[in-house]
């Protein structure tokens, strides 16, 4: 009887579906009452019609039938199995073997402390602004109040490219650029690398990074400089170092200051001392109220407007901060240096 | 310069230790490097400023601290042994060029024993780190070194015609300097002469034939003053600087000649001399004091803190300036001539901050005016090229700026090398047209240094002339060989390989979302043939990528393969990168078909990429080649690629046979454009 094998195989596929969707005891149960139950079980019905198969066909169909109750039961069965128990895989691995490491790369150190001031200036709402390596003896010179043939000229060795044009000997030429484009108030970082005409030695390097900064707005005063820069070196080193403003000169600042912190290696008590050289200060930023005269050479009115300015040598800093005696070690780019930072 | 603390008391009592003595200098700006106790005396070294000449000698230190100290400067007393002859009878000056030389004074001694200086004079002249010459010279070293006045003296007798006179060089001239060394001189140098030749470049160096020495009995003692500029041109030029051309360059203090050399007279008759009488001062126009504005309330504008008039005024009147009330708040101050850096208003408020004392001024901070808060575009892409990078595992570098001639020839980037005119060596005479240069020395100082792969980028400059214009392009380079990643016991680490390079590029370019990028096959002169790529965006080269030539790689010794790239970052600045747009995920599912090709080995996958996208198959949601190979049972000319498709519908579940058309349609194409057939199955 064809028709009682298409209903096997329908009921058949049924079945599968719904242990498929058993999840748990409860409707396993509930699955073997619907096929097995010995009133209304499917199966049982099933055994039930095959009285009205023909003679001839009955033993084959009833083999089916069978098998097909053996499937069901035995299926249930497994799978009851494996709800009751969890399964076993056996674990044989030394987990103490190395595990697979993938390789990221290290920025290079002075690239690294670099961002870190960054991050501070941009907490305070500082912008970032950069200009050109290659700079007019006006930008680099000039605008910034250094005459020309004045031996302050002297403390900026320069590399030439031209009458005019030379490599920028710090990055003050960009806070010109940006004073002539931008009205106040300025607030403003701008790192970049420098150059100077330098055998390099330990402490001596023909191109550096450097970052400046400068404030203009109404009523700026040597009292927020001294704020500013306090509250930047406590967020650079830590609340508790010691900062000393004292008297310096840059053509470009009036009055100007140097910044020095107190010597963290030996506290001011080793006159020997290697990094403070004994006088228990290390020189870290140079600044000063910006100078009535470069304001004038940007167009901005010196009795209206006042600013400071700042910058400091991002190698050298970071020498210090990271103890490393040699400012060469920087450039030689050995990853064993430079793996160290990442 | 160095000052020494015995020699700071012949002008002030100092009763300071020499550690608080260094204290009170650095609070007021004298700068002090390092002191060391030496022969009973304590030798600071200061480090000097170039607006501050007057802090060249003892006597401006001394002011300086008489000042701050609230203690008088010692009367000193300068007597002098007479003769009954005066000056003006036997000898004369005349200064040609006033501008150049504005005042110029002289004095004569005559018949004086040279021979060793007196002990206190020794110990003067070795606390500045000097030898003792002779009486004379040492003299004249000491009035230097004491009052920051230079101080010549001639061989009197030596001078031609009784005379001196200040001029200009003639084309032609020239001079044997104090040393021996000839000077040609030029026409824009100011030399003292006497009836016949030069006898001193002025304020520079003494020539060596006027020169005193163990013969000489009468001298003419030189105290002038003289351009600052035109002194600065003339050392540069010959290349000669002096302790009298530091402070000529830097400013002297018109005041003061006369009383420098009668200093000298004095203390050359201490020694057995006896001065002519009179003096000869060449002044045609003497110099007023500057004068200048000072607004009280400018002081507090400007440092932030309430400085008291009575402070203002003592102060500065101890300084040596001159003040006088205009009006309540406001002064008309006069600058002592020895101050040659002060000119404006805001130069004295500097003075007035400096002995108020930088730490008594209080910390504010600014309150933030709002600025406009643009986001600094180089940086943005910095800060992202550098993310992207480390995490493809390229550690990072930096290299210097500059290349040497070997390299640009070796590196034919087709750009123009900017010189650098006064180079520190010939190593770094010329500014990188490439990083691959700087990238390479990198791979080849850690491959010998035992590290197994190196993966290097760099973010910087590099720089070219055209049309007599210099430019400099941000650029990133990156390079890699050998061993990808750190050795794992499982399996043999990975090696680096151009696809490794390219993949980074393609990561790199989607990361910065510049999305419809290109890969064009060109051969570029730093990369072996059929090796090189040219990286292309909106119609414009900006990078190129490839195994780099075997003939480069070998000249930095490096024995493995290195594939290096460059991308223009100056120009992909310039460009939009593509506005980030979200789209909604599609909830149904996706049909996937896997489809095996032969084809040609002459046909390259981006061509196959391009026909496929020209099709505009809808519903096309991506599609990757997962496996290409050739030899084995294959014809020799062909190669077997395997695509997976996905198919998908945003909208509803897509059908079987629409994928089937889709299919249908990717695989005629290919067919009728390139001859690919299926693998497998089909007409094979
Ligand atoms: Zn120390």
């Amino acid at each position: 009887m064809v028709d009682l094998k298409n209903k096997i195989r329908a009921l058949r596929s049924s079945f599968d579906e719904g242990l498929a969707q058993a999840g748990d005891k409860d409707s396993l149960k509930e699955l073997r009452n619907t096929y097995l139950s010995r009133k209304k079980g499917r199966i049982t019905l099933l055994l039930k019609e095959l009285k009205n198969v023909s003679p001839t066909e009955r033993p084959e169909v009833g083999k089916q039938v069978n098998e097909f109750k053996n499937y069901v039961a035995q299926k249930l069965e497994e799978y009851s199995k494996t709800l009751e128990e969890p399964r076993h895989i056996k674990f044989d691995m030394d987990l103490t073997l190395p595990g697979k490491r993938r390789y990221r790369g290290a920025p290079h150190p002075i690239l690294l402390y670099k961002k870190r001031i960054e991050q501070i200036f941009l907490l305070m709402g500082f912008s970032i602004e950069d200009g050109p390596e290659i700079e007019t003896d006006y930008y680099n010179f000039e605008a910034l109040n250094f005459p020309p043939h004045h031996p302050a000229r002297d403390d900026w060795d320069t590399l030439y490219l031209s009458d005019d044009l030379l490599l920028r000997t710090h990055t003050s030429p960009v806070q010109i650029r940006v004073m002539e484009k931008k009205k106040p108030p300025i607030r403003m970082i701008n790192p970049g690398k420098v150059y100077r005409r330098e055998t390099p030695d330990p402490t001596h390097i023909p191109m550096f990074y450097q970052v400046e900064g400068l404030v203009v707005d109404l009523g700026i005063t040597f009292a927020h400089l001294k704020g500013t820069l306090e509250c930047f070196l406590k967020a650079l080193y830590n609340e508790k170092i010691k900062i000393r403003f004292r008297p310096s000169y840059f053509p470009f600042t009036e009055p100007s200051a140097e910044v020095d912190i107190g010597c963290t290696v030996c506290r001011g008590e080793d006159r020997q001392c290697r990094v403070c050289g004994g006088s228990g200060w290390i020189e870290i930023l140079g600044a000063g109220m910006v100078d009535p005269q470069v304001l004038k050479n940007v167009n901005i009115d010196p009795e209206k407007y006042s600013g400071f300015a700042f910058g400091m040598g991002i190698d050298r800093t970071a020498m210090f901060s990271f103890r490393i005696p040699d400012l060469r070690n920087f450039y030689e780019n050995d990853l064993r240096f430079i793996r160290q930072f990442s | 310069m160095q000052i020494s603390l015995n020699w700071l008391k012949e002008f002030l009592d100092i009763r300071l230790f020499p550690k608080e003595l260094v204290e009170k200098m650095n609070s007021i700006g004298l700068l002090v490097d390092h002191w060391e106790e030496k022969d009973g005396d304590v030798v600071l070294e200061l480090e000097t400023y170039a607006n501050r000449p007057d802090t060249l000698g003892h006597l401006g230190v001394a002011r300086e601290l008489a000042a701050s100290l609230g203690i008088p400067l010692k009367d000193r007393k300068f007597p002098l042994v007479e003769s009954s002859e005066n000056i003006s009878d036997v000898f004369d000056v005349q200064v040609l060029e006033e501008d150049l030389c504005p005042r110029y004074s002289g004095m004569i001694v005559k018949d004086i024993e040279v021979g060793p200086s007196p002990s206190w004079l020794v110990d003067r002249i070795k606390a500045m780190g000097l030898s003792p010459v002779n009486n004379v010279v040492d003299i004249t070293n000491y009035i230097l070194f004491s009052t920051a006045q230079p101080i010549h003296a001639f061989d009197l007798n030596k001078l031609r015609g009784n005379k001196i006179i200040v001029r200009t060089a003639r084309n032609g001239e020239e001079l044997k300097v104090l040393g021996g060394e000839d000077v040609v001189l030029s026409q824009s140098m100011l030399v003292i002469a006497d009836e016949n030749t030069p006898v001193a470049l002025a304020g520079i160096i003494g020539g060596e034939d006027t020169a005193v020495t163990e013969e000489t009995k009468d001298v003419f003692i030189e105290s002038a003053c003289f351009d600052p500029i035109s002194i600065r041109k003339t050392w540069k030029e010959i290349g000669i600087q002096t302790d009298a051309s530091y402070r000529f360059e830097r400013g002297t203090d018109i005041s003061f000649p006369p009383e420098a050399a009668s200093m000298t007279a004095s203390l050359l008759t201490q020694i057995g001399g006896k001065a002519l009488k009179g003096m000869i001062d060449i002044y045609p126009r003497p110099r007023k004091m500057k004068t200048v504005i000072l607004r009280h309330h400018r002081v507090s504008e400007l440092l932030g803190v309430d400085v008291d008039e009575g402070f203002i005024v003592d102060f500065l009147k101890r300084m040596e300036f001159r003040l006088e009330k205009q009006r309540e708040g406001t002064w008309r101050v006069q600058v002592p001539y020895f101050r040659v850096d002060i000119e404006r208003e805001a130069d004295i408020i500097e003075e007035i901050a400096r002995f108020y004392g930088y730490d008594k001024i209080p910390s504010h901070i600014p309150v933030l005016q709002g600025i406009n808060l643009e986001v600094n575009k180089r940086k943005e892409i910095e800060d992202k090229v550098r993310d992207l990078l480390f995490h493809e595992g390229f550690d990072e570098v930096v290299n210097y700026s500059f290349m040497d001639t070997e390299q640009e020839k070796l590196f034919k980037t087709g750009l123009d090398a900017v010189e650098i005119r006064n180079p520190v060596s010939l190593k770094a005479s010329l500014l990188r047209t490439t990083l691959i240069g700087g990238l390479l020395g990198n791979i080849a100082w850690n491959v010998n240094r035992g590290t197994e792969g190196v993966h290097v980028f760099e973010t910087g400059n590099v720089f070219f002339k055209k049309d007599e214009k210099y430019f400099e392009r941000y650029t990133l380079g990156f390079a890699t060989t050998g061993q990808l990643g750190p050795v794992f016991w499982k399996r043999e680490p990975e090696k680096s390989d151009f696809f490794h390079l390219k993949g980074t590029c393609e990561e790199l370019m989607r990361y910065l979302k510049f999305e419809d990028f290109s890969f064009t096959v060109e051969e570029n002169p730093f990369f072996e043939q059929n090796y090189s790529l040219c990286l292309n965006f909106k119609g414009e080269k900006i990078g190129f990528l490839g195994g780099l030539k075997r003939s480069i790689v070998n000249t930095y010794s490096i024995q493995e393969q290195v594939w290096a790239a460059e991308i223009n970052l100056g120009s992909l600045l310039k460009k939009q990168p593509k506005p980030f747009k979200y789209s909604p995920v599609s909830r149904y599912p996706g049909i996937i078909r896997d489809i095996s090709f032969i084809a040609g080995r002459g046909i390259s996958y981006q061509e196959i990429k391009d026909c496929i996208e020209k099709l505009m198959i809808p519903y096309l949601e991506d599609y990757v080649l997962y496996d290409r190979f050739w030899g084995k049972e294959m014809a020799k000319d062909k190669v077997s690629l395997s695509f997976r498709f996905i198919f998908r519908h945003p909208e509803r579940t897509l059908l079987a046979e629409e994928a089937d058309g889709f299919q249908e349609k990717i695989i005629k194409a290919l067919n009728t454009e390139f001859g690919l057939n299926l693998r497998g199955g089909g007409q094979d």
